[in-house]
């Protein structure tokens, strides 16, 4: 394969978060001395743009509402927003609180952050929508569903299902333990949640039919839909586990095995979005890009010694962006002909 | 990457966490310590990294029915391990009503922790005048007693020397492991406090002298220690048949032990130590030459039938 353009910066603080605006223009990255890396995709020769977002460390990133802007949230108890070009907005503070969740909805034209117990939901013009939402115990993740109507909060023992409009009361979905974080399969049909003991713990929703995915030899860090939902790529063990999703499930199938063999656990996988391939990164700092027919992997980049700790693709899947506990920040662009394996 | 040090402030409500707090962050050892705090205000000290805490006590869900951790504990770990530059250490001070299990219990479960962190001592302050009284209304203040590496026998210029002596003679019927210091306003030297390594199993071989001291027991008391002895060596599957089993059917009872073993066939010192169902233990150092082995093993907890463990323990040694 020709060398696909790279560009790669040691910024000195963890990468804690990396996104990719919804236009693709810009990815932004959220480090660990509360500065956010503002990176332009189309321009090759930028150098990325270095904001101070938060005092301390940046603790959660997500897309705004909008095509452009990305949400910040940090240790300093405030929520901010940032669009490429702009300097960064204040639209909530927490005093004493770390903002550790966020996520935003275009359709259901909000965004939903965290502190502690409690979720607050902000409008488009930066003011509170609807009433506080109050959890049994700290919030461990939150997502809107796919289509924007329902906002799923995990917490201990469970997950809260909350409508945005109508019932005051959400539908409790039950399973003992800490959740940690949340997904929803892309139709909206199922919610997986990460659990505190080492494994994955998910609901179908039209029948409550439970599913439990263990065997992991730690935490589950990070999970991602592959294309079309085939499969769930999760992370948390010494290859990707690719659980299958075709058929209504994975209820008595066997997950896939990708790039098996790494020399450390797997801490964060990035599935292509819209090719049938998944980007592993491990806890030494390799990266590799595994196929879903199973043939050898591809090296993206060499063990560095730190762990990677975010990577994420472009809704394009043109880009690759990655990051590392020791600060390294990594931008690949594919070649013009995307949409088949590199390699 | 080194593991951060982490210390755990506990003690009834009034003993003087709040004083100890402040005297560590105070004292200038050009140190940064990230400080975990139960209540915002009480610290007197400008310090960035205070986070509040939650206290949510969360059972795990792998069956293991004693096994409770702090969930806040994980989350705020977690975060503060993302800040650039991180720190020398974690101070944890619990409300005077916690019990000091889940805490230690988190640093061994979850294994991001477990990987970045090491638990190094549970600090216990109590106030020299009402801890026989705490001792005897409290669940929570013989927990607190008996889970210490270090006690603080704080406010002694308030008491009268014949109860400091009955106080701290209880204290070491409880707890014959924890160093018990006699403090007025908790002045105390770091080193006291600080850099313990109460939970390595090296420094548990280093404490071997203090193992030794067979108190009176007090048998109206709930927590109490048992010290088993033997000089014959113990049958490594004899022995691991019996801890297996003691900690499965009495873990929930037993809140922290500590042992020197000698193995028939092995020239080296077992050393075992744990927190109701979690042990841990390591081949340590040679037997000296002519010193005599004697296996010692030290457990602090609730209804503990002396005899059937001392009996039971015996049943260990090699034919």
């Amino acid at each position: 394969m020709s060398r696909s353009p790279e560009r790669r910066w040691e910024t000195g603080a963890p990468v804690v978060a990396i996104a990719v605006n919804r236009d693709g223009s810009h990815a932004a990255a959220a480090l660990g001395d509360g500065t956010l890396w503002m990176i332009d995709l189309a321009e090759a020769g930028a150098e990325p743009a270095v904001v101070p977002v938060h005092d301390g460390a940046c603790l959660a990133l997500a897309r705004d509402i909008d095509g452009g802007g990305f949400l910040t949230g940090g240790d300093d108890g405030r929520l901010r927003r940032i669009a490429p070009g702009t300097g960064p907005v204040t639209l909530a503070t927490a005093p004493g609180r770390w903002i550790e969740h966020i996520d935003s909805h275009p359709r259901a034209r909000l965004r939903a952050y965290n502190a502690g117990k409690r979720v607050h939901r902000i409008g488009v013009d930066g003011q509170p929508d609807g009433p506080v939402l109050e959890h049994p115990s700290t919030v461990g993740g939150l997502a809107f569903a796919p289509g924007g109507q329902r906002l799923a909060v995990a917490h201990y023992g469970g997950v809260s299902l909350w409508w945005l409009k109508g019932a005051a009361e959400p539908v409790r979905l039950d399973w003992k333990g800490s959740h940690l974080g949340m997904l929803w399969h892309p139709e909206g049909t199922h919610l997986i949640t990460l659990l505190q003991e080492s494994g994955l713990h998910g609901w179908r929703l039209k029948d409550r039919a439970e599913m439990s995915m263990g065997g992991y030899p730690t935490k589950v860090r990070s999970v991602g839909w592959t294309t079309g939902a085939r499969f769930l790529a999760t992370g948390g063990a010494d290859c990707a586990v690719c659980w299958p999703f075709t058929g209504g499930g994975p209820w008595d199938k066997r997950p896939l095995e990708l790039a098996a063999g790494a020399a450390d656990l797997i801490t964060v996988v990035a599935p292509h979005p819209t090719s049938p391939f998944v980007a592993a990164g491990c806890g030494d700092g390799l990266v590799l890009l595994a196929a879903l027919d199973g043939s050898p992997p591809a090296g993206v980049a060499p063990a560095s010694g730190s762990a990677v700790t975010a990577m994420v693709w472009s809704g394009d899947g043109r880009h690759l962006l990655y990051g590392t506990e020791a600060g390294r920040l990594c931008h690949i662009a594919l070649p013009e002909r995307a949409g088949k394996r590199p390699g | 990457m080194p593991a951060i040090p982490v210390t755990v402030l506990t003690g009834y409500l009034g003993a003087g966490k709040t004083t100890l707090l402040n005297r560590i962050l105070s004292e200038p050892h050009g140190k940064r310590f990230a400080v975990i705090v139960n209540e915002f205000g009480e610290i007197g000290i400008d310090n960035d990294l205070v986070v509040g805490a939650d206290e949510e006590v969360f059972e795990m869900n792998n069956g293991c029915i004693c096994c409770t951790v702090r969930g806040d504990l994980i989350r705020i770990i977690g975060g503060l391990l993302k800040r650039k530059g991180g720190f020398d250490g974690i101070i944890i001070e619990t409300t005077g009503l916690a019990d000091p299990a889940p805490v230690a219990q988190t640093f061994f479960v979850d294994p991001e922790v477990a990987e970045r962190t090491r638990l190094d001592a549970i600090v216990t302050v109590v106030d020299a005048r009402h801890i026989a009284q705490r001792l005897a209304d409290s669940h929570e203040a013989e927990e607190q007693v008996a889970f210490a590496d270090v006690i603080l026998l704080n406010k002694t210029d308030l008491a009268d020397a014949e109860a400091l002596e009955a106080v701290e003679r209880r204290l070491r019927s409880m707890n014959p492991f924890a160093r018990i210091l006699r403090t007025e306003r908790c002045a105390v030297g770091l080193d006291d406090v600080l850099g313990i390594g109460a939970f390595d199993l090296d420094r548990v071989l280093a404490a071997e002298p203090g193992f030794l001291s067979e108190d009176d027991h007090e048998h109206d008391q709930s927590v109490t220690s048992v010290s088993l002895a033997g000089t014959r060596p113990l049958d490594p599957a004899a022995f691991d048949l019996w801890f297996r089993t003691l900690i499965q059917l009495k873990g929930v009872d037993l809140l922290r032990y500590k042992g020197i073993l000698a193995f028939a066939g092995s020239d080296r010192r077992t050393v075992v130590q744990g927190v109701h169902m979690l042990s841990d233990s390591a081949n340590l150092g040679l037997w000296q030459g002519g010193a005599e082995r004697v296996s010692r093993f030290v457990l602090i907890g609730r209804k503990l039938d002396a005899d059937a463990l001392s009996a039971g323990f015996a049943e260990c040694a090699a034919r």
